[in-house]
């Protein structure tokens, strides 16, 4: 059975505007996939329904046998973690500690066993000595690792990651993704850094006005590249 | 945008810094409080307060003009609030600006409210600068505020910095195209760096709700552990207590 199982899914946004039509895919346990596609193609969309936070207008996604609904989707939130594109939006308490163990302890754990996993998690990531900053006390790379760490901290099956190399300078990102090959979680990372997107993930699915137009090896992908000026996935800068 | 500068005197190590939160937050409230009860004209006891708050500025090696730059602002706001007294509080003209007259109560009573003023806000002004705002709100859990209190203002907190992170991002912007030229213009600039950056910040609310949902968040946030207090600080926090209602009983009981 597959981790993740979405379809024939479409959303429409409140305001009447299309953002997933007819989307199909599978992702296997352990599976390592990238979404690509220019902007608004749809790609945060397509992860905010695996973590329940969007409920699709037709078709349906399933985490781990469970389809994703209301009845379900503290199951699913737990399974799938979704670090999103812009860190200060995942990092909204005062310390880094409280922002990290906001999970667990939504979770039922209790307050000192939810503070011992946010110490441990940020260790791992060689964050603990900032444990007790503020977010706009940390450098952009680790305002990065830590958005992660909260998502971490609660040992999800499937980390859903929203361009997560999006403005880190060269050594963070090297880090970041160096961080991300040593993990076994299932990946689904949705970006527009192809080279990133080779060095985490062999599958490479791609989005264009909301449908699906390829699901590949991403090395197939990468090396076409007719299909990448088609979708705007690279482009020529001569005219 | 870099914030050290406003907690830069919550690290140094002191024994006000060394206390725990709740035992600061309560030792001001004292201060305040021993302030504003006593008697108008108890100047001896309001001079005894002051001296604890330098004594107390003084343990937390607070720069004076760290203090008093801090204190300048509120101290404004007291001083235009209170400023009526002067003049209506009934008693002999001792002064006259133009057709108004300053009565000697009017007089008494506005030093003495700047007086207790200077108390408050210099207590304040230590609790603030001895305690980061993580450790505040630390504290106010530790005294049994309502949890959807402390974590609005804990979500407040963070909201405060980004928005304004990005009014100064907007504002450069603008002023990069060369805006603001003129009073006018300045005006309205700020007019619309304001509206732009409260969308933005309403944007933002809408993303990090969502954040929060996709972790667990189901509308009742949980904190963690509050620092246990120690005997040492309960009495260190009872002997301040005592100190200050001995002396406004003192006051109060003079013939």
């Amino acid at each position: 059975m597959a981790l993740l199982e979405i379809r024939d899914l479409s959303f429409v946004y409140p305001d009447g505007t299309p953002a997933l039509e007819g989307i199909t895919l599978t992702v296997e346990r352990g599976e390592r996939v990238s979404l690509l596609g220019p902007t608004g193609s749809g790609k945060s969309t397509l992860l905010q329904h695996l973590n329940g936070l969007l409920s699709a207008s037709e078709g349906y996604a399933v985490v781990d046998g469970q389809v994703v609904d209301d009845g379900s989707v503290r199951a699913v939130r737990r399974k799938v973690g979704l670090v999103f594109q812009d860190p200060n939006d995942q990092l909204f308490l005062p310390t880094l500690l409280e922002d990290v163990a906001f999970g667990p302890l939504n979770d039922g754990v209790p307050a000192h066993e939810a503070a011992e996993l946010a110490q441990r998690t940020l260790d791992e990531l060689g964050l603990l000595s900032a444990q007790r900053r503020a977010a706009h006390h940390l450098s952009g790379g680790e305002r990065r690792l830590a958005a992660l760490a909260t998502v971490l901290v609660s040992r999800p099956e499937v980390l859903a990651l929203d361009e997560p190399t999006g403005d880190l300078d060269a050594r963070s990102r090297a880090q970041l993704i160096r961080l991300l090959r040593k993990r076994d979680e299932t990946l689904v990372v949705a970006t527009h850094d192809l080279e990133a997107a080779h060095a985490l993930c062999g599958r490479g699915i791609v989005l264009h006005g909301g449908s699906l137009v390829a699901d590949r090896p991403l090395d197939a992908i990468l090396n076409d590249s007719e299909f990448l000026e088609r979708y705007a996935l690279a482009a020529s800068l001569d005219a | 945008m870099s914030f050290h500068h406003l907690d830069q005197y919550a690290t140094i190590s002191s024994p006000v810094t060394r206390a725990v939160p709740a035992v600061r937050v309560l030792g001001t409230a004292t201060l305040a409080c021993g302030a504003a009860l006593l008697p108008l004209g108890a100047w001896v006891p309001l001079l005894v307060l002051f001296a604890v708050v330098v004594l107390v500025g003084g343990l937390a090696r607070l720069p004076l003009t760290a203090v008093l730059a801090r204190m300048s602002g509120p101290a404004v706001f007291v001083l235009l609030a209170s400023a009526g007294l002067l003049f209506l509080v009934p008693g002999e003209p001792v002064a006259r600006l133009g057709p108004v007259a300053v009565s000697d109560a009017g007089f008494e009573r506005f030093t003495f409210v700047l007086g207790r003023a200077v108390v408050a806000l210099g207590a304040a002004v230590i609790l603030v600068s001895t305690t980061t705002f993580p450790q505040l709100l630390q504290a106010f859990r530790q005294l049994r505020m309502p949890n959807v209190v402390t974590t609005a203002l804990a979500l407040a907190y963070r909201l405060v910095y980004l928005l304004v992170d990005e009014m100064e991002r907007l504002q450069r912007a603008a002023k990069s195209r060369n805006a603001g030229a003129g009073r006018a213009t300045r005006r309205r600039l700020l007019v619309s760096v304001t509206a732009a950056g409260l969308s933005r910040a309403f944007a933002r609310g809408e993303r990090t709700h969502r954040a929060m949902l996709a972790r667990g968040y189901r509308g009742e946030a949980e904190s963690l552990d509050a620092t246990r207090w120690e005997l040492r600080q309960s009495l260190m926090l009872g002997t301040m207590v005592l100190f200050v209602a001995s002396i406004v009983v003192l006051a109060h009981a003079r013939p």
